[in-house]
Parts: structure tokens; C-alpha cells; sequence
């Protein structure tokens, strides 16, 4: 049973922003509703949809592939800029996420706003280097995906909302890697996601579905960019692995997918 | 911020909120841990069906403004100011929309429970591509499931659709250029008139 009172459908991210920093609504910010429609936190009074502002774009601006947060996963499956860009990731992520009912509701920013270890695009966005705009009550600021979890006082949808997402230039012409593993191929719920970036510079090995944020196995990525043998990094991997206490098939089958990425079978 | 886009509940924690279904404009009064599909349900279009509830099964599909939705994961008063499409705002059991008859014609409906919310995904198909592949079919539906048979009918059936309603848009354009020449000849015949 929720406690809601008002619903709010602002038509700017000024009027959102007045209600969300309002103490008076207690607010939760809404876009697509998959992830938390159905179970609203008993604290929240107001429910603040914000499929009515203007973030849905998609585009290219300063050379970075901007998303809109409220950009659903049929957006950008459907998006030629987003089927383009880095041999179309995005939209293959986008296109695999449980089904098209789900995928014409969901948006990017609630997917990467509300933590759970099945999300597909955190694992994604952290191996591309994405970075988030958020709107905060002192304005907006630019931060690198792979922190903002880490950053206690930003809590988007709370205190924040998230307005897009940004892919860096470089990573246009990038290859990457996307593999979930999962019951079947629309399952929402993986045993395991991964992606991979094999720039020999700064490679990426992001794993995803085992905890509930996706982490880096940073010292196999290392192992990767000195050149070191396949079971070197792969041994690495392993110990990244155990290090968040996660263990049994699903381990066996995250090392053993970045085993064939490597060609090491 | 306009006092119309803060809805406030009354004291039983209910909404008034207005909304098109079908086409006509009206009210609804919805409680707050109301599903769309719940209220459209309690006001009469029982076409749209209550299934898993989760999200899972899709019989509870409803267009949202062209766009086909989940019925059960939305609140009812998120569809405020929305424009609502239910299967009775297709066709009638006497005058059919193309895509019933067409899965009428494959025999893609056997208990029938699946079938609103597919039609109403190949609507949204359709309307956004006429000519879809296999993949493109299969993957539009991919959220609605159906216990019964093997989609392989529902995608046949979506073809038949799909053949059914190029066919009637060729037909409509025909008559409509009709009409503009009558027009055309009707004018011309007036500008004569008033030549002599």
C-alpha cells in the first residue's frame, strides 16, 4: 500500500526540480515505472512523472552521443545514431532487454537511477566511460558514471534527476563486447552480463548481474594492456571475481565467457 | 507549474483524472494503487485483460498514445492527458478492424485471452512499419504470450494483416483521389457557369 497523495506531471526540469527539493511532496521521480511502479516506497507522498519533459533526445553534440534520460529502450533500439555508434552496442543492449512491452516503457535514466544488479546498461555505460548531467538544486553538474554511485549526496530521483547521458567521442569507433547470459534471450534476470573493450591502452572488463552494482576487474584489464598471457588474465579475472564473495556457476560462467573473448578455448 | 499538472487525492486517496479512451474524452475516478488496467476494467472496457500482473504476459496491452503499453504496470492516474486505444476501439464484432479478421482468418485464437493485447501490438507494428519482416513481427510481440500455440498462426496472422491493410490504404487513396477529381470537376464546371 503506497502513501501517495499527489501525482505532478511537470512539463519543465525548473517545475520538476521546485517539487522534487520541495519537503512539502515528498517526491519520487518516475519515467518508464518498470522497476519501482509496483513497489513505491511507503516514505514517497508525491509521484513525479517525468515522461513529460523534453529528454528523449537523442543526438550528437561536441562530438559525444548525448541520450536523453527519459529515452526509452525502443528509442534508442530504433535510433540510427545509437546503431551506429560504437558498431551499435547500445541499441543491441537496448534491443535485449525483456520485451518489447517493457522496452517501449523503460527509459536509460531509470535504468541506471535504480540500482539493481540485472540492469544491463550500467554494465555498458561503465565500459564505455559514459559520464551523467544531473540537475541538482545547485544546478548541473557533469559527473562520470562509474562514481556517481559512489557519491553519497547524489541520489538521482531523489535529490537529483538525471537529464542525459553522454558517450565519449573516442568511443564511436570503438569495438565493444556485450554478452548476457541468461534463461532465455528476453529474461530480464541474467546469471551473469559482461562487456568488453579490448583498446589495448585502457581496456575495459566490466562485469555485471553478480553484485548489485557492476564492478571492473581492473587488475585483469591491466594484466590485458602489459600484454600478458590469456591464463595470466584470466587468473586475474578469477581473483576479481572471488574478491566480491561470488562463486559457482555463475562464476565459472562469467571467466569462462571472457575466456572465448580472449580466444584462449 | 500550472495547478492542473499536480493532481492531489481527496480524502479516500482518490484521483479524478481525465483521459481519451477510444476517442472519447472523459473522466475517470481512480484510487491511487489502481492499475490502468484495473480502471479501464471497472469502467467497462473489459476487452483489455488482467493477466500475470507483472509485466510478463502482456494480456493487459493497451495503446498510450500509439504506443503499445503495459496496462497493469502503470498507475491509472499516470494515464492522465493521455490518449487511450483498448481492442473495442479497433473493431466491432460486425465491422471488424483488418487485423481481427486476419486472425480470425489464420486461426490464431483459440481461448482468445492472449489476443487483445497482440492486436493491439500489430496495430502499433503495423502502423509504424506496413511491411515487417519475421524477425520485426516476432519481436514486436515478443511481450505478449501465448499459452496456447506456437505464435506460428499469430505471425501468419500479422502478414494477412499486414497484406489486408496495404490493401484497404490503396482502396482509401483511390477513393480519395476520386473524390478530389469529382471536387475538381465540380469547381470547374461552377467557374464555367459563371464564364457564360
Amino acid at each position: 500500500m503506497n502513501n501517495i497523495k499527489y501525482y505532478a506531471f511537470p512539463s519543465s526540469v525548473a517545475d520538476a526540480m521546485n517539487i522534487l527539493l520541495n519537503r512539502k511532496y515528498k517526491a519520487l521521480v518516475m519515467a518508464g515505472g518498470t522497476l519501482v511502479g509496483k513497489a513505491i516506497p511507503a516514505t514517497a507522498e508525491t509521484y513525479l512523472d517525468i515522461r513529460n519533459l523534453p529528454l528523449k533526445d537523442i543526438k550528437v553534440k561536441g562530438g559525444k552521443l548525448v541520450i536523453g534520460a527519459a529515452a526509452t529502450f525502443d528509442d534508442i533500439d530504433n535510433s540510427e545514431l545509437c546503431r551506429e555508434w560504437a558498431g551499435g552496442i547500445l541499441s543491441q543492449v537496448a534491443s535485449q532487454c525483456s520485451s518489447q512491452l517493457i522496452r517501449n516503457m523503460a527509459t536509460i535514466g531509470g535504468n541506471i537511477a535504480r540500482p539493481h544488479s540485472f540492469n544491463m546498461f550500467p554494465v555498458v555505460l561503465m565500459c564505455m566511460g559514459a559520464e551523467v548531467m544531473l540537475e541538482t538544486k545547485n544546478g548541473k553538474i557533469l559527473v562520470p558514471y562509474a562514481s556517481l554511485s559512489q557519491n553519497k549526496n547524489l541520489k538521482p530521483g531523489e535529490n537529483c534527476i538525471i537529464l542525459e547521458v553522454l558517450l565519449p567521442k573516442k568511443t564511436k569507433t570503438q569495438t565493444f563486447e556485450f554478452i548476457k547470459l541468461a534463461k532465455t534471450k528476453s529474461s530480464w534476470e541474467s546469471y551473469v552480463t559482461l562487456c568488453f573493450s579490448n583498446e589495448k591502452k585502457n581496456p575495459k572488463f566490466v562485469v555485471g548481474a553478480l553484485t548489485p552494482r557492476p564492478f571492473c576487474a581492473v587488475e585483469a584489464e591491466k594484466a590485458f594492456a602489459k600484454g600478458a598471457p590469456a591464463e595470466e588474465i584470466l587468473q586475474k579475472f578469477t581473483a576479481a571475481i572471488e574478491a566480491v564473495k561470488v562463486t559457482g556457476y555463475r562464476a565459472e560462467a562469467a571467466t569462462n565467457l571472457l575466456r572465448r573473448y580472449l580466444g584462449a578455448e | 507549474m500550472n495547478k492542473e499538472e499536480i493532481l492531489q487525492a481527496d480524502e479516500d486517496g482518490m484521483f479524478t483524472i481525465t483521459l481519451s479512451v477510444n476517442g472519447e474524452l472523459g473522466q475517470m475516478i481512480v484510487s491511487r494503487n489502481e492499475s490502468l488496467v484495473e480502471a479501464l476494467r471497472h469502467y467497462g472496457w473489459k476487452g483489455t485483460k488482467k493477466g500475470c500482473d507483472t509485466g510478463d504476459c502482456g494480456s493487459c496491452t493497451v495503446l498510450l498514445n500509439d504506443k503499445p503499453v503495459l496496462g497493469c504496470m502503470m498507475p491509472a492516474v499516470a494515464a492522465n492527458g493521455g490518449n487511450i486505444t483498448t481492442i473495442e476501439g479497433l473493431g466491432t464484432v460486425r465491422n471488424p478492424h483488418p487485423i481481427q479478421e486476419a486472425f480470425v482468418e489464420a486461426g490464431a485464437v483459440q481461448c482468445g485471452y492472449c489476443i487483445p493485447g497482440m492486436i493491439l501490438s500489430t496495430k502499433a507494428l503495423l502502423d509504424r512499419n506496413p511491411e515487417p519482416t519475421e524477425a520485426e513481427i516476432r519481436k514486436a510481440l515478443d511481450g505478449n504470450l501465448c499459452r496456447c500455440t506456437g505464435y506460428v498462426t499469430q505471425v501468419q496472422a500479422v502478414n494477412i494483416a499486414a497484406r489486408k491493410m496495404k490493401a484497404l490504404k490503396k482502396k482509401q487513396e483511390k477513393t480519395a483521389a476520386k473524390e478530389a477529381e469529382k471536387a475538381a470537376r465540380r469547381v470547374s464546371r461552377k467557374a464555367a457557369k459563371k464564364n457564360k
